[in-house]
């Protein structure tokens, strides 16, 4: 069953978060723990690990803005 | 004090008797306040003369001015199954303690998930008439009615205030205990020994079928002497005392109005965003079709309490203005 | 270590088990938090674990603490049971809040946890009340408060040490001096060149003490609870301290000097007591099982927050009153 990577509330006010950046590919294969992404608020830039060990599917982009809670890749 | 060859009361009187009997039946009670203790002459008007003498300085203490500490001492103890009763020497005071009443002692017992309760009386005394000034005779109950946690009783006389004091005492919820200054030495009915008069339940002081009144606190006696007046014109009012402001009794103001169909609200607090303007909404939206007009409110003009005596005066809604809007009421 | 008191082995690895239990608990939320499992405001306590670590170990589930905001560590040492208070802070019904709380009021009167207030100063009122029942009552129960060293400078502070030193309350007023009211620095907001030096003018002992060192913790909160509990009246400990995660977990920390995060990690209390507990005989196989057992405890908490069911709707017309509002 796959793991759904959300992004995070991380801070008092935060509400969305651009993705800065990916850490690895799409399809690559991840080990949890690993620095997978990285997400800038207004307050600060956080690397974010992976949930679970897996092939990682991306669904967010770069550059965009999510809202907490948003899917931004799947782990299987 | 000695009552016994006379029926009559005060309120300071009244009160001082709720206050013993209930640390005579519980030894939780414990009473903390500026002067409250007769070293220091029972409180500023003597609500709480003889009660360190009799129940002892440790249950009756005497507080540096200090309300946050006041209010927060009590707070701490009534989580452990005190029933401390907190005196706020005047309403205007009971912003200094904002934080321990409006965040704290209203919503522990929510925000602990019901594992802990805060069952505090806090005394306060405001009105104006005395010439005393914006900061010593405010009214401020609107804003605790509109603090979900906490409940806010306004008696009307010495015998409601003996009852209604019991009462809070022995709730488990925090209760906020309006006592009117100026009326404090009017002598009314003296209550019967014991009788609690239940929070949250308002009463009819008189019927009739014309139009309702509802009030509470000192205002009250001008509303009773007002409909008196008017029923000799052939003008039927029931007057309503709420009692208690919150939780309010909207069951008894539903029948009557949607007895009556026409509604005067009169309170001492200014008119703007006052209880009076629940108390209208509430009429409106479940009576609409059958009101015959608008709800009236008589309340104070949007300014501080005056100091200068005509200013005062016409600051208080007085009882040709309570008169006034039962004609139009009525109209 | 700057002491080599005689205080008793098990005492000390019950301070290093609370330590341990509070950092790889602290850990834990964090990842939690950042893999989107929980949603929450979090106030780390990563830094700060020796405080109410040492001075826990002096207190009974009888005796009563009130901590604000930042207090998962005087919470999880005074014995806040780890599967509710990770449910609690994730919302759930099964939280020692029924959800309703939310990680700044967790409750747990059962372990003395009588209130977590999320207004800065506001442990210290109240406290007092819980000291004052006790006093009334003739027990031997103490109130400790925690707060910051932004929480000196609130009015309800003064006011609180003013009226236990009057009434001689049985409270340890501690406060966790991790030099940062928010985002700003001790010494420009600070009159006091220590926060301790503010006992003089309550005339109570006040007393500073490194807080990351567990013995110095430990007697200064021990001598502070028998004064206490002797009808002696209240204490004031500043305890010095840092925080590892800045103000609230995620912020940017760019009001700090550059490295000053660093230096105080490098310092970090919970290693440093580990290795002084093996330098000083205790087996390193005991600390590991301990540490597994840790582990144990808070994977038992997450999988039982993640698990436990959201409150319903009608909570909201519950404890408002003691009696259920009607709907």
């Amino acid at each position: 069953m796959a793991t759904q990577v959300l992004l995070p509330k991380i801070g008092f006010s935060m509400n969305e978060a651009v993705l800065a950046e990916w850490m690895v590919a799409d399809g690559a294969s991840v080990t949890e723990g690993q620095a997978l992404y990285a997400i800038e608020s207004d307050k600060s830039t956080q690397e974010i690990e992976s949930p679970a060990s897996g092939t990682v599917k991306i669904i967010a982009q770069v550059g965009e803005v999510y809202p907490v809670g948003a899917v931004l890749a799947e782990i299987a | 004090m000695n009552q016994a060859r006379s029926n009559k009361v005060n309120t300071i009187q009244a009160v001082n008797m709720a206050l013993d009997e209930a640390m005579a039946l519980d030894p939780n009670v414990i009473l903390l306040g500026e002067d409250i203790a007769d070293e220091q002459e029972g409180g500023i008007v003597g609500v709480t003369k003889g009660l360190s003498a009799k129940h002892g300085k440790a249950r009756v203490r005497s507080t540096p001015i200090s309300e946050q500490a006041i209010v927060g001492a009590a707070i701490g103890a009534a989580m452990v199954g005190m029933r401390p009763v907190a005196e706020i020497m005047l309403m205007n005071f009971t912003t200094v303690a904002m934080d321990m009443i409006v965040n704290h002692a209203a919503k522990l017992r929510f925000m602990s998930g019901g594992q802990t309760q805060v069952p505090i009386t806090i005394r306060t005394m405001t009105g104006a008439g005395f010439g005393t000034g914006g900061q010593h005779a405010d009214y401020l109950e609107a804003w605790f009615a509109h603090t979900a946690g906490i409940k806010v009783v306004a008696p009307s006389s010495p015998a409601e205030a003996y009852g209604l004091m019991l009462s809070c005492i022995f709730d488990d919820d925090p209760c906020l205990f309006i006592e009117n200054m100026p009326s404090y030495w009017n002598p009314g009915e003296a209550p019967v020994p014991g009788q609690r008069i239940p929070l949250g339940k308002a009463r009819i002081v008189r019927e009739g079928a014309d139009v309702t009144l509802i009030a509470y606190s000192r205002i009250l006696q001008d509303c009773a002497q007002v409909a008196e007046r008017l029923a000799k014109e052939g003008i039927a009012v029931e007057l309503v005392d709420l009692r208690t402001i919150a939780p309010l009794d909207e069951a008894t103001l539903l029948q009557s109005v949607g007895k009556t169909r026409r509604a005067v609200v009169v309170h001492e607090a200014v008119r703007p965003f006052g209880v009076g303007a629940e108390i209208a909404a509430m009429l409106h939206e479940r009576l609409f079709g059958r009101l015959k007009a608008p709800v009236q409110r008589v309340g104070a003009p949007h300014c501080p309490v005056p100091f200068s005596k005509p200013l005062e005066q016409a600051f208080l809604p007085q009882p040709s203005v309570i008169e006034a809007a039962i004609r139009q009421a009525l109209a | 270590m700057t002491h080599r008191t005689e205080v008793d082995r098990r005492v000390l690895v019950d301070i290093y088990r609370r330590m341990a239990l509070i950092q790889r608990s602290d850990e834990r939320f964090r990842a939690v938090i950042k893999a989107g499992k929980i949603v929450a405001p979090y106030y780390s306590p990563r830094g700060q674990e020796c405080i109410p670590a040492a001075v826990s170990v002096n207190l009974s589930d009888e005796d009563y603490v009130c901590t604000i905001y930042r207090g998962i560590h005087d919470m999880l040492a005074k014995g806040v049971p780890s599967k509710l208070l990770w449910a609690e802070i994730a919302g759930k019904a099964t939280g020692t809040c029924k959800g309703k709380g939310g990680p700044m009021h967790i409750t747990h009167p059962a372990s003395g946890v009588m209130v977590t207030t999320g207004i800065v100063g506001s442990s210290m009122p109240i406290a007092n009340g819980l000291a004052l029942a006790a006093q009334i009552r003739g027990e031997k129960r103490v109130a400790v408060a925690y707060f910051g060293d932004g929480a000196s400078n609130i009015g309800a502070f003064h006011e609180s040490l003013n009226m236990a030193a009057v009434w001689k309350l049985p409270v340890v007023f501690v406060c966790q001096n991790n030099g940062y009211g928010e985002h700003t620095r001790y010494d420009i907001a600070t009159s006091a060149r220590r926060v301790s030096d503010r006992a003089a003018a309550y005339q109570m002992p006040g007393v500073t003490v490194d807080g990351n060192d567990p013995l110095a913790v430990y007697e200064a909160a021990r001598a502070a609870i028998i004064r206490a509990r002797d009808g002696d009246g209240p204490t004031l400990i500043e305890a010095m301290t840092f925080r590892f995660q800045g103000h609230v977990f995620g912020d940017a920390d760019a009001y700090m000097a550059p490295g000053e995060k660093e230096a105080a990690m490098a310092r970090d209390p919970v290693p440093r007591l580990r290795a002084w507990l093996v330098e000083g005989g205790v087996a390193d196989s005991e600390l590991a099982a301990l540490e597994a057992a840790i582990e144990r405890e808070i994977d038992e908490a997450v999988a039982f927050a993640l698990d436990s069911p959201l409150p319903d709707v009608a909570e909201l017309r519950r404890d408002v009153f003691a009696e259920e509002l009607v709907a």
